[in-house]
């Protein structure tokens, strides 16, 4: 077990490396973005002395031929000064050295300029995570407690009525629920927010914000929950040593619940546990809607302003937490069952 | 069951046992069907084939029936909606179009008729002796849309309006740092008309400064039920006056009034502040300056919080002869003209005087002062006060219907011909003057009432002769009234089903086109992604061994990667076309397919008859495609069916952020585009909302029963 947890790390690791790699060449080769146009020349100056500082450009004293466009020059800086950008390996051999001997991911151009781009994140991460936490704390016990009285009441109007719902809020996006939402309760009655408060704001009006927010990711996880309860419970109702304990003369609320949900809950635990990991993401949607300083609204803005180092660093926290819940998952079900042992040699 | 067991089959045991002796004689036999001739028999059930039996199964399960039909007539109006529907959703349309409620019923029942129901909308009852006047703004609301109009009286309104009066300025600040919340008057200098204040010969006075704490609301409005707006805390107000020193960078800062909870200067004790600016300025004349009311925290405690500060009225008055210094201490009302008389500056928007003059609404003096760093200071109206109204407004009506515009001679010409109208003059040259020449008495008669746009006539004074170019030949307009639909060519008044946009697109169209975009988007991606994975699997599966690592890894990275970060990147690298869209979507989505294969193909390869075949010669192509793919497939479609409502939902999300389609609409296009109009035009949401929910739940129902009407494990199992 243990050897076969390292295993999935390291592999996991490697992953992450290889897909922000490929990311970040990928970024890069969309070229320098110079959202400076327009500033002064001193800030122009220090963009560039930024991207020379992270190894991303090179500076001649005369213009060179062979290294593509001439990026910008400057001539009021004691000496002529010609950029050019290096070669995108050369950048992401720089780019490497920096993140893994310095942990420097560079700076932010647009968003907070000159801010460090993990900074930036550190800063947006907490409301993202409260968010999350809330919306799993309340979702899970909800999704379980409608999934298992599905279950028992299969093929009962109350089954129906779960399925139906389930079926329906399953299907629709989510930016269709959050617009409706706010359009209901913040703009047609007025009880709720139109938009996330200002750190200043009153208590109330703080505590009124967290209601759509913490509704329209509860929704989706809700169904979720619900209909994996349901199929599994289904299952195991129908199963023979089910019937076995039954037959011994358990009454039906013992056998379901020394029984059916302990067995049921095997596959159920280990999405839970993921879950979990899955607060250190944010919802882009919903913060771009509802006007959260949160980590996926950080994502919209910086893909609109081409701030592309907080693009990467945002990149990685999303694919580092998809790698990371994957991990989680499968290493979870042998801990919760040990008749399962993931990578085991047949 | 188990058979219940007769009594006399066990006879036998109790008889003695001589009489057991169980011998029989070949008499005892006899041949049966003898003389009978038996063949092979038919099967008494019906043959069925796979396809027919998974159909059965699916006709069984009811919602899926229903959702396939969902499903068919959305596919058909996507198709034939964009084909028979003539208006044109390619671009911006007249104005005359924009924003039409959506309308089913020609009766005006208030419901799908294309009016909307308008609550409280402040209205002009600036002549109070005409309530036929008493109207909203013309520019929101034309008068022949207006039906139903109720009035609610005057109430009072935080939110500036130009038919609003009095109120307090709230000047706010609103951070978390100990910073001041300014309400700045506009710099002359950067107004259309600047000009110098010249102190040497004339001056200021501040004639009024009344800034309020609750208790002060109270009394001053008589109502003793008025509170503070709910974050309330009281900050310290003062005046300022601030100016740029010749040569100066920094702004030079005169206080005038000092700070205090509350002030109370009133016209019987005005304060001369010309001395004080003079004084500490060192200088007389300013050119590039401006006022301001200033809250900041009034104790250590408050430091951190929100401050505001209530302004009942500020006016300062000038007796310079200057017109444009009297127009900036004027802006709100007063009588221009006489020398000496004190023009209230635009902070009077308190002023709870009778007469609300030109311009003295709370919206304009809202305008005058500005606010530095927007998002931490506020400068509002509070407790303003305007007349309510409600009423029904029929927006065809409104911009469709009649109106009075300028008609040229053209169009009459056009319409005279068709036979609509008729009109007997022409313009002619008569001593070097353009002059109407005229055969008839009338100079314009409507022949055809219901098909003529024009509904008024005109006499020849009303004509106005113009000359086309110089020198060249002449020609006349006149004001008429128009049905604007029959001007723009319509018969009858148009319908728009869903209404239209804020471009004038009619949004059944364009919802439609957008459906059909979507779903093509879907099949596509679908086709590629399903062949890939297809592909792919049945190679990793079918060979296994070290290809089978490579290609797992290779999945497994791609799948590592979060699908919105592929989509950015590859939309950001290669524009939002339709092609790319599909490259963006395809990139991740075929791994689904290619594991379920790969699981199949894995099952299938080492069965008997993949051995037999391949022991007679098979090649593996031949394997796979003729062996193991048949009976792989059930499972893999049953996979790979829900993948078209998650590429639609994918595209809208992505939309949805900003990157969508440029010259294409979708429904992920059109809901981002109009997520603005939330709160206005909810319509234009809730159509193309309703039919993205209907095709995804639709599309996921059909596909659940396809899945469960397919799959070869539940064949036979009867529900």
């Amino acid at each position: 077990m243990l050897k076969y947890s390292i295993k999935r790390i390291i592999l996991a690791l490697i992953t992450a490396f290889i897909i922000l790699s490929l990311t970040f060449i990928l970024v890069k080769s969309l070229g320098i973005k110079d959202t400076t146009f327009g500033a002064k020349e001193n800030v122009k100056h220090a963009f560039y002395i930024e991207q020379l500082n992270l190894g991303y450009v090179v500076v001649f004293n005369k213009p060179m031929s062979g290294y593509g466009k001439l990026l910008a020059e400057f001539h009021s800086f004691g000496q002529d000064e010609y950029y050019y950008a290096r070669p995108i390996l050369e950048q992401y051999g720089n780019w490497l050295a920096n993140v893994f001997t310095k942990w420097d991911w560079g700076t932010s151009i647009a968003i907070e300029p000159e801010a460090r781009a993990i900074d930036i994140i550190a800063w947006r991460l907490p409301t993202s995570m409260i968010l999350n936490v809330i919306s799993v704390v309340i979702s899970v016990p909800l999704g379980i407690g409608l999934g298992i009285l599905a279950g028992l009441k299969k093929n009962t109007w109350i089954d129906h009525l779960i399925s139906t719902l389930v079926m329906i809020f399953i299907s629709i996006p989510s930016f269709v629920v959050i617009s409706f939402l706010m359009y209901a309760f913040c703009f047609q009655n007025n009880w709720l927010p139109t938009l996330w408060p200002t750190p200043g704001a009153d208590t109330k009006t703080k505590v009124l914000a967290f209601i759509i927010p913490v509704i329209s990711l509860s929704f989706g996880s809700v169904c979720g929950y619900t209909r994996f309860v349901r199929a599994e419970l289904c299952e195991v109702m129908s199963s023979e040593y089910l019937l076995l304990a039954r037959t011994k003369g358990l009454t039906k609320n013992q056998a379901i619940t020394r029984h059916a949900l302990k067995n049921a809950f095997v596959p159920i635990l280990p999405s839970i546990l993921a879950e979990f990991i899955g607060i250190f993401g944010g919802s882009m949607i919903l913060e771009q809607l509802y006007g959260i300083p949160g980590i996926g609204k950080l994502y919209v803005t910086a893909i609109n302003t081409k701030d592309y180092n907080v693009l990467m660093v945002d990149m990685a926290i999303f694919t580092t937490v998809g790698l990371l819940a994957g991990i989680v998952l499968d290493l979870s079900y042998g801990f919760i069952d040990p008749r399962i042992r993931m990578g085991e040699k047949k | 069951m188990a058979k219940k067991v007769k009594n006399n089959d066990f006879d036998l045991v109790n008889l003695p046992l001589e009489a057991q002796d169980p011998s029989i004689s070949q008499d005892d036999f006899v041949l049966q069907q003898a003389d009978k001739e038996i063949h092979e028999q038919k099967f008494q059930t019906k043959p069925t084939t796979f396809l027919k039996d998974s159909l059965r199964r699916f006709s069984k399960n009811k919602s899926s029936v229903v959702a396939a039909y969902i499903l068919g007539i959305l596919v058909l109006l996507s198709i034939f909606v964009p084909i028979f529907d003539r208006n044109d959703v390619s671009q911006a349309q007249n104005p005359a179009f924009v924003n039409l409620q959506p309308k089913l019923f020609d009766n005006a029942n208030g419901f799908w008729d294309g009016t909307v129901k308008v609550e409280d909308t402040a209205v002009d009852v600036s002549n109070p002796d005409d309530p036929s006047t008493w109207l909203p703004d013309p520019a929101l609301y034309k008068p022949s849309g207006i039906t139903n109009i109720k009035y609610k009286g005057e109430h009072y309104t935080n939110v500036p309006d130009q038919y609003g009066k009095g109120g307090y300025l709230q000047v706010a600040y609103y951070g978390s740092t100990a910073e001041e919340g300014y309400a700045i008057s506009v710099n002359p200098k950067e107004s259309s008309n600047p000009f110098t204040l010249d102190l040497s010969s004339s001056n200021l006075t501040v004639t009024s400064f009344v800034v309020v704490d609750e208790a002060g609301l109270r009394e001053i409005e008589g109502d003793n039920t008025l509170a503070a707006p709910s974050n309330y805390t009281l900050g310290l107000t003062s005046l300022e006056f601030v100016f740029l020193k010749e040569g100066d960078l920094e702004e030079t800062v005169v206080e005038l009034i000092e700070p205090a909870l509350t002030q109370n200067i009133t016209p019987s004790e005005p304060v001369d502040i010309s001395s004080t600016i003079k004084d500490v300025a060192g200088q007389d004349k300013f050119d590039n300056f401006y006022f301001r009311i200033t809250v900041t925290a009034p104790d250590e405690q408050h430091k951190h919080s929100n401050v505001d500060a209530l302004v009942k009225s500020l006016v300062i008055t000038t007796d310079s002869t200057d017109e444009s210094v009297r127009e900036y201490f004027s802006l709100s009302k007063g009588k221009l003209g006489e020398i000496g008389m004190s023009f209230t500056n635009a902070m009077d928007a308190a002023s709870r005087l009778p007469e609300v003059g030109t311009g003295a609404n709370t919206k304009t003096n809202f305008g005058f002062w500005g606010i530095e760093n927007a998002e931490k200071h506020f400068v509002g109206v509070y407790l303003g006060k305007a007349t309510f109204a409600s009423f029904t407004y029929d927006t065809y009506k409104a911009t469709l219907g009649e109106r009075t515009m300028t008609l040229y001679s053209d169009k009459f010409e056009e319409y005279r011909d068709l036979g609509y109208c008729d009109f007997d003059f022409v313009i002619a040259k008569e001593g070097g003057v353009a002059k109407i020449i005229v055969s008839e008495s009338t100079p314009f008669t409507i022949l055809d009432e219901n098909k003529c746009p024009v509904t008024s006539t005109f006499e020849f004074s009303d004509v106005e002769v113009y000359q086309i170019a110089v020198g060249g030949e002449y020609s006349w307009s006149v004001d008429v009234d128009v049905v604007y639909y029959k001007y723009l060519g319509y018969e009858t008044m148009p319908k728009f089903l869903m209404g239209t946009d804020k471009n004038g697109r009619d949004m059944f169209k364009y919802v439609f086109e957008g459906l059909r975009n979507s779903l093509l988007l879907g099949v596509i991606t679908f086709a590629v992604c399903f062949l890939f994975g297809l592909l792919w699997g049945a190679v990793s599966g079918y060979f296994g061994g070290a290809v089978d690592l490579v290609m797992e890894r290779v999945t497994d990275i791609l799948s590592g990667v979060p699908w919105i970060v592929v989509m950015t990147l590859v939309i950001l690298k290669a524009g939002s076309s339709f092609g790319t869209f599909v490259l963006a979507l395809c990139l991740t989505g075929w791994i689904g397919t290619a594991s379920t294969t790969r699981t199949q193909f894995y099952r299938f390869r080492g069965r008997e008859y993949v051995l037999a075949s391949r022991t007679l010669g098979a090649s593996d192509a031949r394997l796979i495609a003729k062996h193991i793919l048949p009976n792989a497939m059930g499972t893999i479609v049953t996979g790979a069916v829900l993948m078209i409502p998650s590429v639609i939902f994918s595209e809208a999300t992505i939309s949805y952020l900003g990157l969508g389609f440029k010259n294409l609409s979708s429904l992920g296009v059109i809901l981002s585009n109009n997520q603005a109009e939330l709160t206005s035009h909810p319509y234009q949401l809730i159509f193309p909302s309703v039919v993205i929910a209907l095709i995804m739940i639709s599309f996921n129902l059909f596909g659940n029963g396809l899945r469960d009407a397919i799959n070869p494990s539940l064949k036979g199992e009867e529900e």
